[in-house]
Order: C-alpha cells, then sequence, then structure tokens
C-alpha cells in the first residue's frame, strides 16, 4: 500500500547520503557517530533472533516522556473498516484508542487481547460457534460498558447485507457501508449476548477457518452506543438498526477523529492536527493490565520517508518505520544512541506470469523453465541483500517463514535456483526448439519477446527485470523491459498490460482469505488469469476449515499444485525497518497490519 | 486604470476555461485511479466497493459532462469528489495555499531586499572585488541543486541544535507538535525555528536570479545618456542612483520576480518536500501519484489564477515605475 518512491525521492536521498559523507570527511572520519561504536545496538538487536520478536527491546519503564513516531501518510478517513479507510497509517492510529480481540503479534502469530476478552471458545463446530467473555471491567471511555451490542454492530454493518453498498443511483456514494472486507461477517448466522452483555455467543452459518479475525486483527471495534446516538436509534439496540441508521454511524466514524467520541485503550486521541499530527495521552478510564507510563505519545505525520533520519537525529521524533533502502540504513547507523533492526516482512516481492498470454498461457513447461532459469539468489544479493544479508528465497504463495502453516515448496522444484540445464531441459523435453538461441514453440513459434514491467523510479525492481532479462535470455528468450507510470500499476495488473511483472503483495496472519483472492479462478487479486480447479477446492475447503492446521495443510497442498504449474514466482520477504532511541523501550518491528504500535501501552522511558 | 485592470480580469476568463479544460482532458486520461483502488489494497475492495468508489469519482461519466460538473460546482464552491473519499478539496486547497504563503512571504522579500541591495552594489562597483565575490555567490547558488543545498542546510541545522543543546531549528513542519512551556513567545520562537532553515534555502536561490538581472539592468541604465546628463547637471550621486536609475532598473526585475512568485506560490516542491511543509507542492505531487483529477484541477485553478493575478499587478507596477506608461 506503500506509495512507490519517486525519483524527486531519489534525489534526496543521494544527497542525504552524500552528505553525510561529507559530514564524515570533515569530522576527521571518525568512527561514524554511533553511540555504542556500532550499529546495530543492543535494544532491537535481538528481535531477529528466532523466538525473541516478541519479547526483544523490552525493559522496565519510568514515569513521563514523549515519544514521537512517524506515519508517512495522512489520515483522511477514520473508519478503518471501510474499503476507503483501510490503510496501514490508519490502522496504527487507531489501535492505540480503539479494542479489538485478537492482536497480530511481531511473530505473525495472533494473541487474545485479554483486556478486552478474557477468554474465547469455539463451543461447537457444527455450527461453528463462538464464545468471547468480554472483561467486566472493559468499558468506552464515557463509562459505557463494553458489551454484546458493540459485537451486534460490528457485525451487521461488515456482513455486507443488513447495511449494504449504496445504490448506483446515489450520486454521492455515501448512502451505505462498504466494508474493507465482509468475509467471515457473511457467514455469522447470529451475535447474542447474555451475562449483562458480558458474554458473546457467535453461531456461524458457514464455518470459517479464520475467525481469530473476526471483530479485530487491526480492524477494532467502534462505539455501538455512539453509532446509536447519533442516528436516532435505540440505545444498547444494535440488532434492530436500520440500514439508514447504520450508515449514518459508518459515515460519522468515517469523517470524525476518535478524538470526538468514547474510545477504550491505553490512551485517548487529544487532538488531530490534519496532515501533521495526532497526540495521544493516557487515558484514565484504562482498566487493562497495563498502564501507560509515557506523558504524551505522538504520531507525526512524515510523507517522505528520506527525512525520517534527520528527523530522528534532530530528536523531533524518537522513532521511525520506514522502507529500508542502503542510504537510509547507512544514515540510521550513524545516529548516536538509536537502536534499529532490519526484520522480514509480510509483504513479499514476486513475478507474475500473464496467462492471458497465448504462449505463456499454453505451455507449462516453458513456465517452469523461466521460474527455473531466474536467480533469485542473485537477485537478492543486487538488491535487499546490500542492506540485509539475512534475506533469502521465499518458499511459499501463502506463508512466510515463522508462521505455523509455512514449508518451503518451492525450492525443492528448482524455480528460482538459475538451473539452466534444468531449465533447458524442460524446453527440449517439451520439444521447444532454438533453445538458447531464439527460442521456438514445437510449432514453430516465436517464443517472445515478453515484457517485464516494474514500477517507474523502483531501482530494486528495475533490478530484479534486468536479471530476470539476463536469466531468460540464456534460454532464448527476449525480455524487454518496460516501466509502469508510478500512477498506473493497477491499470496494468487489471488490464493485463503485462507479459511479466513485478511487484510485492501482502501476507497475512490470515492467510485462507487471501489465497481465495489470489489463486481461486476469478479472484480479486488474480490478475493473471490463473485456473486450476483443484487448486479452487483445496483453497475453498481451507476457508471452511475450523481446524487451523488442516487449513494449512489444504493450502500447502494448493500451493504444491499452484508451484508446478508455475504461475508467480515468490522471491522474498520484504525488509521492514524500525529504529528507535535507545532511551525508550518496548518498541518492537510488527509487519503485520497493526504495525510497530500494537503494544503502545508498554512503550516508555527506560528505567 | 481600473479599465485597462477589469478588461485584464474579464481577458483571462476564457484563458482559464480553456487551459484547465485542456489540463482536465490531459488528466483523466493520464491513468486510472478505479484500478488502482481496486489493486492498491488487501483484501481488494469487493466489486461493489469498486464500481461505488468510480460513481464517487464520477469516473463513470464523459469528460465533458465531467468537465462541465467540475467548472459549475467550482462556481459554487465545489471542488469536486477526491479519490481520498474524505477529502473536501476546497478546505485542503486554501489550507495548502496558507501554508505554502507562509513559507515563501519572508523568503520573497528577504530574497528581494538582497537582491536589490547586492545587485545594485554590484553594479556601482562594477569589477570590484565586491562585484566578483557577489557575482560568484550568485552563480554558485543558482548552480547549487535546491535538494542539495536544503539537505546540507538541514545537516548545519541540527549541528547548530547539538552544539547549542537546543532545539530550535526545526527540520520537518511549521511548528512541533508540542511544547514543554506552551507560551505565546515560545509557540512564536517554535514558528521561526521552523521557518528558518526553508526561508534561507528559498531565499538563496531565488536571491541568486534576482540579484543578476538587478546588477544588469543597473548597468544598462547606469550607462545611459539621461544619468549622464543628470550628473553633468551636478545632482548629487544618491539621488542619481536611486531615484533615476534605480527605479528604471527595477523595471525588468519587477517581471521577473512577479513571474518568479507567482511559481512558487504553485508550491516549491523540493523544498516543501524535505522540510515537510505540506503545501501547494506535495498537493500537486500526491494529486499526480494517485490520479485524482478534481485536485489535481484545484491546484491548476488556483496556480492559473495566481499567475494571471501577478503578471497583471507586474503590468501595473510598471504604470507606477516608467511614467511613460499609461493605460487607457
Amino acid at each position: 500500500m506503500r506509495v512507490q518512491r519517486s525519483a524527486l525521492t531519489r534525489g534526496l536521498t543521494l544527497a542525504a547520503g552524500l552528505t553525510l559523507v561529507l559530514a564524515a570527511c570533515s569530522s576527521g572520519g571518525g568512527s561514524g557517530g554511533s553511540g555504542n561504536g556500532k550499529g546495530d545496538s543492543a535494544g532491537l538487536a535481538s528481535c531477529g533472533t528466532q523466538g525473541k520478536a516478541n519479547t526483544c527491546n523490552s525493559g522496565a519503564t519510568k514515569a513521563g516522556g514523549t515519544f514521537t513516531y512517524t506515519l508517512e501518510k495522512n489520515i483522511q478517513q477514520w473508519n478503518v473498516q471501510d474499503a476507503n479507510g483501510n490503510t496501514f497509517e490508519n490502522g496504527e492510529a487507531l489501535g492505540v484508542v480503539l479494542p479489538e480481540v485478537f492482536v497480530p503479534k511481531p511473530d505473525f502469530s495472533v494473541t487474545l487481547n485479554t483486556d478486552l476478552v478474557t477468554s474465547v471458545t469455539q463451543t461447537s463446530t457444527s455450527p461453528q460457534t463462538l464464545v468471547y467473555k468480554i472483561d467486566p471491567k472493559a468499558s468506552w471511555n464515557d463509562g459505557t460498558p463494553i458489551t454484546a451490542d458493540d459485537f451486534v454492530y460490528y457485525w451487521r454493518t461488515n456482513d455486507g447485507k443488513d447495511c449494504p453498498p449504496p445504490p448506483a443511483s446515489d450520486a454521492s456514494q455515501t448512502k451505505g457501508c462498504l466494508p474493507q472486507s465482509t468475509a467471515g461477517y457473511d457467514r455469522i448466522k447470529s451475535v447474542t449476548g447474555s451475562d449483562g452483555g458480558k458474554t458473546v455467543t457467535v453461531v456461524m452459518a458457514k464455518p470459517f477457518s479464520d475467525w481469530k479475525q473476526l471483530f479485530g486483527a487491526g480492524y477494532p471495534l467502534y462505539p455501538a452506543h455512539v453509532a446509536e446516538k447519533l442516528s436516532g436509534a435505540k440505545a444498547g439496540d444494535a440488532a434492530h438498526m436500520t440500514a439508514a441508521q447504520m450508515t449514518q454511524a459508518w459515515q460519522y466514524f468515517q469523517k470524525t477523529p476518535p478524538s470526538k467520541y468514547a474510545t477504550a485503550g491505553p490512551y485517548k486521541m487529544q487532538d488531530w492536527t490534519d496532515n501533521d499530527h495526532a497526540t495521544f495521552v493516557p487515558d484514565p478510564k484504562w482498566w487493562g493490565k497495563t498502564k501507560p507510563s509515557l506523558d504524551r505519545l505522538i504520531f507525526k505525520v512524515i510523507t517522505d520517508a528520506t527525512q525520517e533520519p534527520t528527523a530522528l537525529r534532530n530528536n523531533e521524533v524518537q522513532g521511525i518505520y520506514p522502507q529500508p533502502e542502503v542510504d537510509l540504513v547507512n544514515q540510521i547507523k550513524s545516529i548516536p544512541k538509536v537502536t534499529y533492526t532490519i526484520g522480514n516482512g509480510l509483504n513479499w516481492e514476486h513475478f507474475d506470469l500473464n496467462l492471458h498470454n497465448p504462449v505463456i498461457g499454453k505451455y507449462k513447461p516453458l513456465r517452469q523453465a523461466m521460474f527455473t532459469a531466474i536467480n533469485i539468489k542473485d537477485i537478492v544479493s543486487k538488491t535487499v541483500g546490500q542492506f540485509d544479508p539475512k534475506v533469502k528465497q521465499l518458499g511459499s504463495h501463502n506463508y512466510v517463514p515463522g508462521q505455523a502453516g509455512y514449508q518451503d515448496l518451492v525450492a525443492g522444484t528448482g524455480q528460482g535456483s538459475g538451473d539452466l540445464a534444468k531449465a533447458k531441459k524442460y524446453l527440449t523435453d517439451a520439444k521447444f526448439t532454438g533453445v538458447g538461441t531464439a527460442l521456438k514453440t514445437p510449432d514453430g513459434k516465436a517464443v517472445g519477446p515478453f515484457n517485464c514491467r516494474y514500477t517507474t523510479g523502483n531501482q530494486i525492481r528495475q533490478s530484479e527485470c534486468q536479471i530476470l532479462q539476463s536469466n531468460l535470455a540464456s534460454l532464448g528468450i527476449k525480455v524487454t523491459i518496460k516501466p509502469i507510470g508510478a500512477a498506473d500499476l493497477g491499470t496494468v495488473l487489471v488490464g493485463h498490460q503485462y507479459d511479466i511483472i513485478v511487484f510485492a503483495w501482502v501476507a497475512s496472519p490470515f492467510p485462507s482469505a487471501n489465497a481465495q483472492q489470489n489463486w481461486v479462478t476469478g479472484g480479486g487479486g488474480n490478475y493473471g488469469g490463473y485456473s486450476n480447479k483443484t487448486v479452487d477446492q483445496l483453497v475453498t475447503q481451507a476457508v471452511g476449515e475450523t481446524d487451523q492446521s488442516k487449513a494449512a495443510s489444504l493450502l500447502n497442498q494448493a500451493d504444491k499444485i499452484m508451484v508446478d504449474d508455475a504461475y508467480v514466482l515468490p522471491l522474498y520477504q520484504k525488509p521492514t525497518f524500525l529504529a528507535v532511541q535507545t532511551r525508550f523501550v518496548n518498541m518492537r518491528d510488527n509487519a503485520t497490519n497493526v504495525g510497530p504500535p500494537y503494544n503502545t501501552a508498554e512503550w516508555g522511558l527506560k528505567k | 486604470m481600473l479599465a485597462y485592470t477589469v478588461r485584464r480580469i474579464l481577458v483571462s476568463v476564457p484563458v482559464l476555461i480553456v487551459s484547465t479544460f485542456v489540463v482536465f482532458l490531459v488528466v483523466i486520461n493520464s491513468g486510472d485511479p478505479v484500478a488502482n483502488f481496486a489493486t492498491s489494497r488487501q483484501p481488494a475492495p469487493s466489486k461493489a466497493a469498486v464500481a461505488a468508489f468510480a460513481r464517487h469519482i464520477h469516473a463513470d461519466q464523459p469528460a465533458v459532462e465531467r468537465y462541465w460538473n467540475w467548472i459549475t460546482g467550482v462556481l459554487h464552491g465545489d471542488f469536486g469528489p477526491s479519490v481520498q473519499t474524505n477529502l473536501n478539496i476546497g478546505h485542503d486547497l486554501f489550507t495548502r495555499f496558507r501554508v505554502t504563503v507562509t513559507l515563501v512571504a519572508a523568503s520573497i522579500v528577504i530574497a528581494l531586499i538582497m537582491a536589490v541591495i547586492f545587485g545594485v552594489f554590484s553594479a556601482i562597483r562594477q569589477y570590484s572585488v565586491a562585484d566578483y565575490v557577489i557575482t560568484f555567490l550568485g552563480f554558485l547558488f543558482l548552480a547549487m541543486p535546491v535538494f542539495w543545498f536544503a539537505v546540507l542546510l538541514k545537516q548545519a541545522g541540527i549541528w547548530f541544535n547539538q552544539q547549542t543543546g537546543s532545539q530550535f531549528l526545526g527540520t520537518i513542519g511549521e511548528k512541533s507538535p508540542y511544547l514543554d512551556v506552551d507560551t505565546t513567545w515560545n509557540e512564536f520562537t517554535d514558528h521561526i525555528g521552523h521557518l528558518v532553515l526553508p526561508t534561507i534555502t528559498l531565499a538563496l536561490v531565488s536571491f541568486a536570479s534576482w540579484t543578476r538581472y538587478t546588477r544588469a539592468s543597473m548597468l544598462e541604465v547606469l550607462n545611459s545618456d539621461y544619468i549622464r546628463l543628470a550628473r553633468a547637471k551636478g545632482l548629487r550621486r544618491g539621488k542619481v542612483l536611486v531615484r533615476h536609475a534605480l527605479r528604471t532598473a527595477l523595471i525588468p526585475l519587477t517581471t521577473v520576480t512577479a513571474l518568479d512568485i507567482a511559481i512558487v506560490l504553485g508550491g516549491a516542491v523540493i523544498t516543501e518536500t524535505i522540510f515537510q511543509w505540506h503545501g501547494m507542492g506535495e498537493m500537486l505531487v500526491q494529486s499526480a501519484q494517485t490520479v485524482d483529477v478534481y485536485r489535481t484541477m484545484a491546484w491548476l485553478l488556483l496556480s492559473a489564477v495566481v499567475v494571471i493575478g501577478f503578471n497583471l499587478v507586474a503590468d501595473l507596477l510598471y504604470a507606477v515605475l516608467d511614467p511613460r506608461i499609461r493605460y487607457d
């Protein structure tokens, strides 16, 4: 979702890098100025160690201090459940003040937010029934308890039926709800409250494997009582709100920053200055186990990542979370008393083949040969490996290493190995001619030239296309490199205006829904036109599987077939980068959709 | 002069209409914001959400109808829908214009004063050491890329803060998000501290070109017959320079500065980006990146009005500076 970096941005990065070189020269060639003499300091350094992702940079805190964290985009729309408001920055800011049931953690697991819900039990698998026990102390900061009514409101606004999308006749397109996803909510049969609303029972009409993403996982609860009051609905009766009333509330939460209504987090939003910053202060009504120790938490909008290191050096911000680049990482290394970590994110880079191309679509051996000839090790070493030597080839289309379901299904096939002999064998076995010179199909048609498309200004992707070009030339396939305008990626994908394209997808702690979108015939993210009935069946089965390990097994079965079909070649997980001042503790890289602010209550000055 | 002004304003209306229509056609054909919306989020929005988005930004309407609706909407204060569905373009436009004006106002005044003083001095001391130094500095600032110079200044600002143990010079934004002691004086100094570095950046770049114009123009005037005559008549040197030479020499500078100011008010893109002032420049860049048709048009409209307005001001200033020019 991040905006591609422009030529201007790259110019600025270069200038900043050169300036640092000058500064280093003028200071007589010192050690680089790191406070402890080395860049990767103790605080976040251990985050990359196996099993430490959720606990690294821990420490006791003392009261006081202000921590300013950067947001890379302005927040224009405050309803993160809405298709338009579903942005990373919005999720980060709202997670501070609104509650959610399950929270994605830095190690990509999801854990129950026991401040909100003391337990969730799947009491039956047929029909799938989930029972949530809300903490008796949990309440909105205007004193209204958090109850089943908040869950009912959430469900009904997100199921795509009770509050339907705006009709075509609505010129303003505001008379309806457009949830970012109805997945799971559209399978719910009923949500009922008991024990004074503190027990919520959810009965599913159809089973849903990723049920832990319901009512949270980056998409928190909004206060139903606020929605009811502003729309004129009966208090505590979200079950009977009309579509018009829900629409009214939906719109209100879009336009209104959470400083204006009741929230339920460790902090409350004190003020929001559009396009500049949000200020959070500890909420005295917070009932949770961890009380915030900071006096103030600020989210500052810095829309150009290359300006973040100087802001950190000048103590205008104390924590940044930009997309890493060689120059940026080097700048951070030279800042004293700053700790940083380069993590493996959920974004993963990949080459896609357009199966609408008659030659690419028709010949599986050709696709297998192309993927085998591509040398991912070479790609990594010439791109992200320059600042993160830990980056490795990714072996799955659905999981990343560290997730329970991850299996390397790609490496064993030789895809991404750059093994030209094996690649050529695929072609000769399939009776292709001109292998290594000018490749022709068994019926004598020329293969290629193909285009490789990348977003203009993205140097890494340009290099990836160049390496692919060189790899495929060895098979006798000519590739031309064709950049895509900064704002045209969508047009190119939807219009199938590519033969080979490189871009990134975001994996998820809940992979079934993503799989359905990207790999199933006609799925919203299946731009290349992949279609395999067995894969469709396995993925659909996985979405409806209540046992998580069985769902993972089904997805991996589907993935094996996909790998063999050679449609998408995963390259690597894109690195993430968190840098914070060492005088603060408990900030960690969380590459999921909630970002590092998943635990802001714990953030504080080191004791 | 009044009739002339009114006539000029009326003539600018068709200019605005034609220019906005041409740009409108270019912008709506420069990309597909609906496709971007459909592909830039995960999970991908539903088909209903994509269709609603297309209708929201009027992507389902023919170009001429869209333009007509836009231009009539503007007359009623409605600048149309943004791809950021909750964004009020009118409010965004004027907020950002205020930010840019705040950013560039001081730099323009400083640059103008410095350009006149140094330009005149350079001219009357032609081929002196001072002239060579001013000329060298002028070319240096002209040749130096703004993004390089601004980054250097930021590093210098951080060094200054570190040496003084203060937080006086800000490198991002127009003010700090909070102040430990929130007094009017602290707010004022905080704002000044954030203005210093971008103001120096913009002022030195403008100064560099304007001082060259002033010097060249002044030299031409100083070598003219009427100045020699004035001196021959025994007028004091100061009077000759200020009343007779400078006034005439300022005429070409007026045209250049009027156009430069108009352009910089449309957004000092690089300076705004480096110092994170969320002004007109950032608005243009963001609008182009997201194919935000109506936001781009709003930017264009205001920039065009500013350019036309400053051109008119320059023409009117001619009459003030040059008694031979009179508009009927």
